[in-house]
């Protein structure tokens, strides 16, 4: 009897959540797969075809923005995750003025990206902050002259903007673990003679492991899919998947529309797929412990 | 315990929830027209405003119905004008130019407030299409009335897509007492870059591409479209234009391949795609040669209008590019360009055209809008954005008073805005909306993706 009405609650306390999860979320998804597909009735199309995606995976300039929204995500993920191991280890250590540091360490976290990428567009453009101190300092003549951070070819004002913030998000999370597992293991090790390296490769990072992993899934998965920061830091062409959708929805031909669904389905699919394969490897991790 | 935290938590949201929306309905209440000081002070920016801005024109009160569409069908203009009390408008607007928002939400929401007792709400899009999907999506799922959208700052391809999809309220325009200070006869008001206006939408202001350069930096700009083109190469990296779909971008591509292509008489009918075809690789290929020299080696563009204010503002760049031949003036009163920047017209001529205001058809603040619509036409308002925003006048001179006239005649311009008889002796028309499309393309294809 308890047991059922245990049970009973349970559900009536998530059904907020897995209603708008289920709803907005699932919702959307049909529609924009439906959309995809070719299914449009307020414009008149009723046919389900995969022309759409036909065009779109035949089209030298997605896979240039495929391309190029990996690098992004995969660069980003990788660069940020080990500056936040790096980060995460400094802080940890009770010494004077880690308090501080670690607040200030903390504090672009709830700042947001569009802020982030307006920030990165001052400091590092070729008529930015930085630019103009190298020319008080003559070591620049022009704008020309300063190298090229933002809308360049590489994505390295974007990569900047996301490192920016998600160092801090994925430190913020390893520090937590660190704290957790507290030092006895290290002690253990080092009593049995590990050398400070040894300790890191063979005690620490196995320990956090599961936490590097879950946290660069997510900063993955955010960087992959996110819109503003490659809008506002991007060049022109070739563009972020995310942008290259959202500039089809807005074409003046909503016929366009089939292939910004199109684009965004495949951007959920390929997120998808690396959570899972992402998943396995740390499941993995785990059992091998 | 936690179920306390819990049902405080939620005590809490209701309070808020309440308190918001309890907010806007209790302000208008303390009316605060009657303590506002009576002298009229409408630009207080402006010291040489030489006589107060008169009055609303002497509208004697309607008694006959105006013939409006329904639902408004049996107003009087006095009954949409008190209908229109107390409501607040949406007015959907490009909200690229950080001067004309401030001026919708300084001067003209002041006024609207205090004539009208109507709240100005201003909805800031990137481009027209958010607005047309907006009204679009409420006409597919049946949203007939009550809709989020008022009135729309519009013109071109974007007033013809909505006016053929039967998003559009009207005729209204030639109806409302400032429609008769526009001249309908007059094909640049009468027709939207060659589409029947037929009072769907009211004229709000002119717009002619004039290009801003900086004086102490190009003492002698290059006269015309030859010498620009070979100024390009000749300064490689100091030269650039906005990306299309961006307008700016878009007018500029087009005028490059007027010149390119010998001329747009040949374009100024239908859209022809034979003779797209035949003519435009020409001017890809023009825009293709002066690629490496500019900005970047155009390896890429600003994405939008406002980066290219900032590149020009921040010397990256030498010209820029602008629909609003006031624009210089007013950015070197505010300080944001060195007063050293002056504007001029290509020898050639430079595009010109007149946006509008036009109103939902599900509107769901009709008489606001109307109300609204007719005063950002009405003398007050379009002499408040000629001394304010720097505009030119596009009203008809005999429907003005002598006063009128004079206050228009003693408006005195910046050094930085040509005289009117200058832009008026370089207009450029306007393709219609197929070609802006096809170019708009064509660009991407050929010369972006190149």
């Amino acid at each position: 009897m308890s047991r059922l009405r245990e049970h009973l609650n349970l559900f009536l306390m998530l059904a907020p959540a897995l209603a708008v999860v289920l709803v907005l979320f699932m919702g959307g998804l049909v529609m924009g797969v439906a959309q995809s597909l070719g299914y449009m009735p307020m414009i008149g199309k009723t046919d389900v075809t995969l022309n759409a995606y036909v065009h779109i995976l035949t089209d030298e300039n997605f896979l240039r923005s495929l391309a190029l929204t990996c690098w992004i995500g995969f660069t980003s993920s990788i660069l940020s995750t080990i500056l936040a191991i790096v980060a995460a280890l400094v802080l940890r250590q009770n010494l004077l003025g880690t308090r501080l540091t670690t607040f200030i360490f903390q504090l672009n976290i709830p700042v947001p990206h569009i802020v982030g990428a307006i920030g990165v567009i001052f400091l590092f453009s070729q008529s930015g902050l930085i630019s103009r101190v190298t020319h008080l300092l003559g070591w620049t003549q022009a704008p020309a002259d300063f190298p090229v951070v933002v809308w360049d070819d590489w994505g390295i004002g974007i990569i900047l903007e996301y490192l920016w913030k998600t160092t801090a998000f994925t430190g913020v999370i390893l520090l937590a673990v660190l704290r957790s597992i507290g030092e006895d293991y290290e002690d253990v090790a080092r009593t049995l003679g590990a050398s400070a390296w040894q300790r890191l490769r063979h005690v620490i990072i196995p320990l956090i492991m599961p936490g590097i992993l879950r946290s660069s899934i997510l900063v993955f998965a955010f960087t992959f899919g996110s819109f503003e920061v490659p809008f506002l830091l991007g060049k022109r062409f070739p563009r972020a998947l995310p942008v290259l959708s959202y500039e089809y929805y807005h074409d003046v031909d909503l016929g366009f529309r089939q292939e910004a669904m199109a684009i965004s389905v495949i951007i959920a699919v390929l997120i998808t797929a690396i959570v899972l394969v992402y998943m396995k490897l740390s499941e993995t991790y785990v059992r091998s412990d | 315990m936690k179920h306390r935290i819990l049902v405080l938590l939620s005590l809490l949201v209701a309070v808020v929830l309440v308190l918001g929306a309890c907010g806007p309905k209790a302000t208008p209440t303390p009316v605060p027209a009657p303590t506002q000081p009576p002298t009229p002070a409408p630009a207080p920016t402006q010291p040489p405003t030489p006589v107060p801005a008169p009055t609303q024109a002497p509208t004697a009160p309607e008694k006959k119905p105006l013939g409006l569409p329904a639902p408004l069908d049996k107003m009087t203009w006095d009954d949409v004008v008190a209908a229109a009390k107390g409501q607040t408008v949406n007015w959907w607007m490009w909200g690229g130019s950080d001067v004309i928002n401030a001026w919708v939400n300084g001067w003209l929401a002041e006024e609207l407030k205090k004539r009208y007792d109507i709240t100005m709400h201003q909805v800031p899009v990137a481009g027209p299409t958010e607005f047309i999907n907006q009204v679009l999506g409420e006409k597919q799922a049946g949203v007939h009335s009550g809709g989020a959208v008022d009135i729309m700052w519009i013109n071109g391809e974007n007033f013809r897509t909505m006016k053929e999809a039967g998003l559009l309220y009207g005729p209204w325009a030639q109806l409302v007492p400032s429609g008769a200070l526009y001249d309908w006869d007059d094909p640049a008001i009468a027709y939207d870059f060659g589409y029947p206006v037929e009072g769907y939408e009211i004229p709000w202001s002119g717009a002619q591409v004039v290009l801003e350069y900086d004086t102490a930096k190009v003492p002698d700009p290059p006269k015309d479209m030859a010498a620009l083109i070979q100024w390009i190469k000749d300064h490689p990296g100091l030269f650039t234009y906005p990306a299309p779909p961006d307008f700016t971008g878009s007018v500029w591509v087009r005028m490059m391949c007027y010149y390119a292509t010998g001329g747009y008489e040949q374009f100024l009918g239908d859209f022809n795609q034979e003779l797209f075809d035949q003519k435009f690789p020409a001017c890809w290929k023009l825009l293709n040669e002066i690629e490496p020299y500019l900005w970047r080696k155009g390896q890429t563009y600003p994405e939008t209008q406002q980066a290219h204010i900032d590149l020009f503002a921040n010397g990256e760049v030498y010209f820029r590019m602008t629909y609003g031949p006031g624009d210089a003036q007013t950015r070197i009163d505010k300080g944001q360009y060195p007063p050293t920047v002056r504007t001029y017209v290509l020898e050639d001529g430079t595009i010109a055209n007149t946006n509008y205001i036009a109103i939902a058809y599900n509107a769901a603040h009709l008489p606001a809008a109307l109300v609204t619509a007719n005063f950002l036409a009405s003398f007050d308002s379009q002499y408040n954005t000629i001394i304010s925003l720097n505009r030119y006048s596009i009203m008809k001179e005999s429907a003005l008073t002598p006063e009128q006239r004079n206050l228009l005649a003693s408006v005195k311009r910046g050094p930085a805005i040509l005289p009117p008889e200058v832009l008026s002796a370089h207009k450029l028309p306007e393709l219609q909306a197929k070609w802006l499309v096809a170019i708009e393309e064509g660009w991407r294809k050929n010369v972006l993706e190149k």
